[in-house]
């Protein structure tokens, strides 16, 4: 008997047609390491939330759900045995302040003082936490406050852990963090764990199987090294990371390679094929279009510059990708180009010309900036209403146009839905449809691959990748470096509030020994040629 | 002050606040008020060398002239009669009166300013667990939320200010309109984030029985012993002061000013009340110079 047990589970929502689960059958055994994926509304969510009880969704539910042996309904106290840790880093935090937000759960289950205070400092010192037990949850950085929440409910001693892609808010360092974490609790406490997650390139590499979702079914089931050719020689070949796909795409033979090192490992016994020229199409780039000159920022006189004495200069028709660590001063960056914050010294470009920084309607018109979190984007209640409200401030009236765009986005059907129903790739379609309205000439994107499924970041591509081939001028900025290295023209490190290096991307990661290509990584010193991206290699 | 005042349990802190504040609003005799207030601004001056009461300052003198200026204004009863302004008598008494009631709210003030420094969220939170745990678990959401709420504001204008929408131009009647619509994006926003807090409390046994609270604060003999001295005062005090001592009586007939031999004692107990915290890290101070 299987720890975890589906049987033939059916699940829809209220007002549903097509139910969210559909005649799904899974056993999970004890100690597990098991990681569900497929595209988002595939159901992943749905069925963790279904293994716990106190946040089943209501619906309809067929089928049986067992833990242990027991049928979930009639399990009680279930809160101690099954964590759960959410997406958003923020929103789960209840309290103010670190130390009660990780006892939270503990009070919850009315756990004597003593016992508190001995598993709290088992877990603070666990996590190495002593230093943030006193200060504001809100100040931490997004993967400390993962960090957090997991450490939260860890303290309740789960004996099974689920995750609903916890690391899609993080950044590639703090995200590498945290499922060290995980991988340590599955080989050193043995706890069975279940994360949905989109960002495979690490996970796989950890997990005893994998899941695969579509529709609310279970498509591929089993170890990875076994499913992966299956998943590849099938029509979802966006879900296989970088370096199976090398291998797979080769036609290798033997065990698939997972990690950097097999990777390696394979490539110089089967003496690989790196071509060395790329065949990226080649853009006319232009003049300046908008520059920075010796421009310092910061947000509160007490602190310290956030920007410091940076320049920058964009050129037309360059598609600028922009890396650098959490808190280096990406988004400020993007804010005080998109004129929404002003500098506190230096001066903004338009066209080689000083701008008035003062009101930035020139800025303003030129630019369409589309923020990290496009919820924020949308104030009115749909994407009908915020497109016509757009249409009226800025004077439009080509109705046609318009719906070229958005037929163009593939969000046309969405447009009666309120923002907030859309999933993460179409709602940031649906705001740079707003965006595209007005005929910026230049697109800023904060991190506009963030918590996306391979599908939509694919299809962002093709859309950003139509956009450039037009003409637009692209800069964003990102984490994502194999995104960065296939689709940009050009790459910039932020560091110390500076941009410190920038170059085309074939040179820009060459010398990088995190901020680089999983290929990159697996080529460095062989043969000494560097390659970025599968399809470079193609 | 920090090191010493703060190390207490929360309950003493709290108890000493409330003695003092109500101390302050009911012994309205001058003497007693100009001897308190000053113990205060000692207290504030240890704490952060009035960094904390400048930004009172404006409410503190503004409420000081006014208290001052109003009662003689209304208010022309009394025998010494200071001066004529027309047909209004502007007498001592009522000057008096008024210039003590200044005193007492600018003391309540300074108190506060101090129950701030001390007085943490945290401290608040935990001596309310014991009591009401739901309304801790309410207040702890509150204290989260007010400032969420204000980030996101912020965060949702500069995004609209890079679409072209500013509450800060145009026509009143537009701003306005803009301005609601930045409020009902925050309050929709807020709501749908809101349902994700509460399946992660769900999810952590929130509502499920009985709360307990961590206590990080130990009930330690020095805490006892303070609470004795701190009510034994109090007590003191409050018993001479139903029994008319401590007070200056000015209507009908103005008492003088002398303190009686019983006067004096109490005055003695309202110092030592007051004077709690500076007497603590005094004694502190004291003994690190010794052992060192």
């Amino acid at each position: 008997m299987a720890y975890i047990e589906l049987n033939k589970v059916t699940f829809s929502y209220p007002d549903c047609f097509e139910p969210a689960i559909r005649n799904l059958s899974l056993k999970i055994n004890k100690g597990k390491f098991v990681v569900l994926f497929g595209s988002s509304g595939s159901g992943k969510s749905t069925l963790l939330r279904l293994l716990k009880k106190e946040i089943q969704p209501h619906g309809v539910l067929n089928g049986e759900i067992s833990i242990n042996g027991a049928p979930i309904q009639e399990t009680t106290g279930l809160s101690k045995e099954i964590g759960f840790v959410f997406q958003d880093p923020e929103n789960q935090i209840v309290a103010d302040d670190v130390l009660h937000e990780l006892v939270f759960g503990l009070e919850n289950i009315g756990l004597k003082t003593n016992e508190m205070r001995n598993r709290l400092a088992e877990m603070v010192h666990f996590f190495g936490a002593e230093s943030l037990l006193h200060r504001k949850s809100h100040e931490l950085s997004g993967g400390k406050k993962q960090q957090i929440n997991l450490a939260s409910v860890l303290l309740m001693q789960p004996d099974i852990l689920l995750l609903d892609e916890p690391t899609a808010q993080l950044d590639p360092v703090s995200s590498r963090e945290f499922l060290d974490m995980l991988k340590r609790l599955n080989e050193e406490f043995g706890m069975t764990i279940i994360m949905a997650e989109h960002r495979l390139e690490e996970v796989f590499t950890l997990a005893d199987e994998i899941v695969m979702m579509e529709k609310g079914q279970i498509l591929f089931n089993g170890e990875p090294r076994e499913v992966l050719p299956q998943i590849w020689n099938s029509k979802n070949q966006a879900f296989v990371p970088t370096i199976p796909r090398l291998f797979l795409s080769h036609k290798g033979t033997g065990m698939v390679p997972l990690t950097v090192k097999e990777g390696r490992n394979w490539v110089q016994e089967s003496s690989a094929f790196f071509s060395e020229e790329s065949k990226k199409m080649e853009y006319p780039i232009g003049d300046e279009r908008i520059g920075l000159k010796n421009l310092s920022f910061r947000y509160d006189k007490k602190n310290d510059f956030i920007l410091n004495d940076l320049d920058f200069s964009l050129a037309k028709g360059e598609f600028y990708a922009l890396l650098g660590g959490n808190g280096s001063g990406k988004s400020t960056f993007l804010k005080v180009l998109a004129g929404l914050v002003k500098p506190e010294m230096g001066k903004v470009l338009v066209n080689k010309k000083k701008t008035k920084i003062i009101k930035n309607i020139e800025l303003i018109n030129l630019i369409g900036y589309l923020p990290q979190n496009p919820k924020l984007f949308f104030i009115q209640d749909s994407i009908e209403k915020e497109i016509q409200y757009t249409m009226k401030h800025w004077e439009l009236n080509n109705v046609d146009e318009v719906d070229t765009l958005l037929n163009n986005l593939g969000i046309k059907h969405l447009i009666s839905s309120h923002p907030f129903d859309l999933s993460g790739g179409e709602l940031q379609k649906a705001a740079l449809g707003c965006l595209l309205i007005r005929k910026p000439e230049i697109l800023l994107l904060d991190e506009p691959t963030k918590g996306l499924d391979p599908i939509s970041k694919q299809n962002l591509a093709d859309i950003l990748q139509s956009l450039h081939s037009e003409g637009m001028t692209i800069l964003m900025s990102t984490h994502d470096v194999e995104f960065a290295a296939q689709y940009a023209t050009k790459c910039g490190m932020m560091f110390q509030g500076k941009i410190t290096s920038e170059d085309v991307p074939s040179e820009f990661f060459k010398g990088n020994f995190f901020y680089t290509t999983m290929l990159q990584r697996i080529a460095r010193d062989l043969q000494n040629r560097a390659v970025q991206t599968v399809s470079e290699v193609q | 002050m920090k090191e010493r005042f703060e190390k207490f349990h929360p309950f003493i802190p709290f108890l000493f606040y409330v003695g003092a504040v109500s101390l302050l609003l009911l012994l309205l005799h001058p003497f007693y008020l100009g001897v308190g207030l000053l113990l205060i601004l000692i207290i504030n001056f240890f704490h952060d060398r009035f960094q904390g009461l400048k930004r009172w300052l404006f409410l503190i003198i503004t409420s000081f002239i006014l208290m001052i200026v109003i009662n003689p204004l209304f208010n022309e009863r009394g025998r010494h009669l200071l001066f004529e302004v027309g047909q209004h008598r502007v007498t001592f008494e009522a000057v008096v009166y008024g210039g003590m009631n200044a005193l007492s709210i600018i003391g309540v003030i300074a108190v506060f300013v101090s129950y701030n420094v001390i007085m943490t969220p945290n401290k608040l939170l935990f001596l309310f667990a014991k009591i009401l745990p739901q309304f801790a678990v309410l207040l702890m959401l509150t204290l989260r939320f007010i400032p969420l709420m204000r980030r996101r504001l912020e965060e949702i204008s500069v995004v609209q200010r890079s679409k072209g929408i500013s509450v800060n131009q145009g026509k009143w009647s537009t701003r306005v309109k803009t301005g609601m619509l930045y409020v009902q994006a925050l309050l929709t926003y807020s709501l749908e984030e809101a349902i994700q807090t509460a399946d992660s409390m769900k999810a952590r046994g929130y509502g499920n029985g009985p709360r307990s609270s961590y206590e990080y604060f130990k009930f330690k003999k020095t805490d006892a012993v303070a609470a004795v001295y701190l009510v034994g005062l109090f007590v003191f005090i409050l018993f001479n002061r139903v029994h008319g001592l401590g007070y200056l009586t000015i209507y009908p007939i103005m008492e003088t000013w002398q303190l009686s031999t019983m006067d004096t004692f109490v005055l003695v107990g309202y110092i030592l009340f007051l004077s709690f915290p500076i007497i603590i890290e005094a004694g502190g101070l004291f003994r690190w110079r010794i052992l060192n």
